[in-house]
């Protein structure tokens, strides 16, 4: 076994280039492929984690939309109820009125025409009392005493 | 034990043998890791794309365990180079080899007629094996370590370098240096040891023939795991000294 310098010359050159070649075709490549690797998984970490706050996020919304929403309705329905009620009231108090105003008027009405009634009714009666006088005294009253008979009437119809 | 084809090119020795090595294990290095990333894709890897990504990030594991895990990115190509090269090298000569046998002197091959001589008239010249079974190689591979490793510590740690070796007191200063020295050294030693002394066994069984077949095949069994073994300490061992010399952590 001899030792030969060339060779030794030769591996540390052959060693050099084969280094610089395989950094530059093969290592280097595959190193920048790994990191690239590293890059996207740690991006799809992210994007997961931020996708999830996101998601929590909008559970709150919503939960806090829904409980808005229910505390309206809650509202709307309580606001109806007080409404309706009130209007009820409203309803059945214009009833009210109305009716006694109308029974009201219905008394009125049957007051006057109650009176007026007596008083067509005197009228008649003084009418056919005097046609059944006047009959009765053209047979048996003078002239005379018919006159006086007038004016007695006519002093009680002054008098009155 | 075979001879290695040496070409005598000018006053250059060439090693035929181990530049075949290493320029096929560097073209298979380089296509394994080109057909893994042909289509590369982020979210639909590929088995292949799949496979060396689990080395990247066995590679990465392994240098954050020596250094701290924000200096760790610089080195990844470095450690699958290293990891993937000599994995690949340590197991280049364990599935075949390639033997010629020489009966005449052939002086531009580095076969003398002494050679052939001494050797009874003919030799066997071995043209395949693995590059990490060459000292050579493994020096290289070993100084490549050394100067980046004091590279880096000059450039990112200048006063903390100067002051290691040093360490504790003035007096330790050729301790240091034979520490320093003996780094490269062992790194290379290692290395070549394991699997040159493999590559030997493993041409002794060849000559028990036959009878050797499963012996062989344990043999390399147990090659491919010392391979991938010795891959791994290297590597590892390279970042610990790179973190050693270029990393100062605050707390010490």
């Amino acid at each position: 076994m001899a030792l030969h310098w060339t060779s030794t010359v030769y591996a540390i050159v052959a060693f050099i280039v084969l280094y610089w070649l395989l950094n530059k075709y093969a290592f280097g490549p595959l190193l920048g492929v790994m990191e690239k690797r590293r890059q996207l998984v740690l991006e799809q970490m992210n994007t997961a984690e931020s996708s999830r706050k996101q998601a929590e996020q909008q559970m709150i919304e919503q939960k806090a939309a829904l409980e808005q929403a229910r505390k309206e309705a809650y509202e709307i329905i309580e606001q109806s109820r007080v409404t309706s009620s009130k209007q009820a009231d409203e309803i059945v108090n214009t009833a009210k009125t109305e009716a006694s105003r109308l029974k009201d008027d219905a008394l009125k009405d049957i007051e006057s025409e109650k009176n007026k009634a007596i008083a067509a009714l005197r009228s008649e009666v003084g009418g056919i009392s005097v046609q059944i006088a006047s009959k009765i005294i053209e047979k048996q009253v003078d002239e005379k005493s018919q006159e006086q008979l007038v004016n007695q009437y006519l002093k009680e119809v002054s008098g009155k | 034990m075979h001879e290695f084809p040496v070409w005598q090119l000018g006053s250059l020795q060439i090693d035929i043998s181990t530049f075949i090595a290493i320029t096929v294990s560097a073209i298979i290095t380089f296509v394994v890791a080109r057909l893994a990333v042909r289509n590369l894709s982020v979210d639909n890897p590929s088995k292949m794309q799949n496979f060396l990504e689990w080395v990247v990030e066995f590679v990465h594991n392994l240098i954050a365990s020596a250094m701290p895990l924000n200096r760790v990115k610089p080195f990844i190509s470095l450690g699958m180079t290293l990891i993937m090269f000599i994995f690949i090298s340590n197991l280049l000569g364990l599935p075949f080899g390639i033997v010629t046998e020489v009966h005449h002197a052939y002086p531009a091959l580095g076969i003398t007629e002494e050679l052939l001589q001494s050797k009874g008239g003919h030799l066997e010249l071995a043209w395949w094996k693995s590059p990490t079974a060459d000292l050579s190689v493994t020096a290289g591979l070993a100084l490549i370590v050394f100067i980046l490793v004091h590279y880096l510590g000059l450039k990112m740690n200048t006063k903390h370098y100067a002051k290691h070796y040093f360490h504790p007191f003035p007096i330790f200063l050729p301790i240091n240096l034979i520490e320093t020295i003996s780094k490269p050294v062992t790194l290379a030693l290692r290395l070549f040891a394991n699997i040159y002394a493999g590559e030997v066994l493993i041409s002794t069984i060849l000559m028990l023939g036959v009878i050797g077949t499963p012996f062989l095949a344990a043999w390399q069994a147990f090659s491919i795991f010392v391979g991938a073994i010795q891959a791994f300490l290297f590597t590892m061992l390279t970042m610990v000294y790179i973190s050693q010399a270029a990393i100062h952590e605050e707390d010490h």
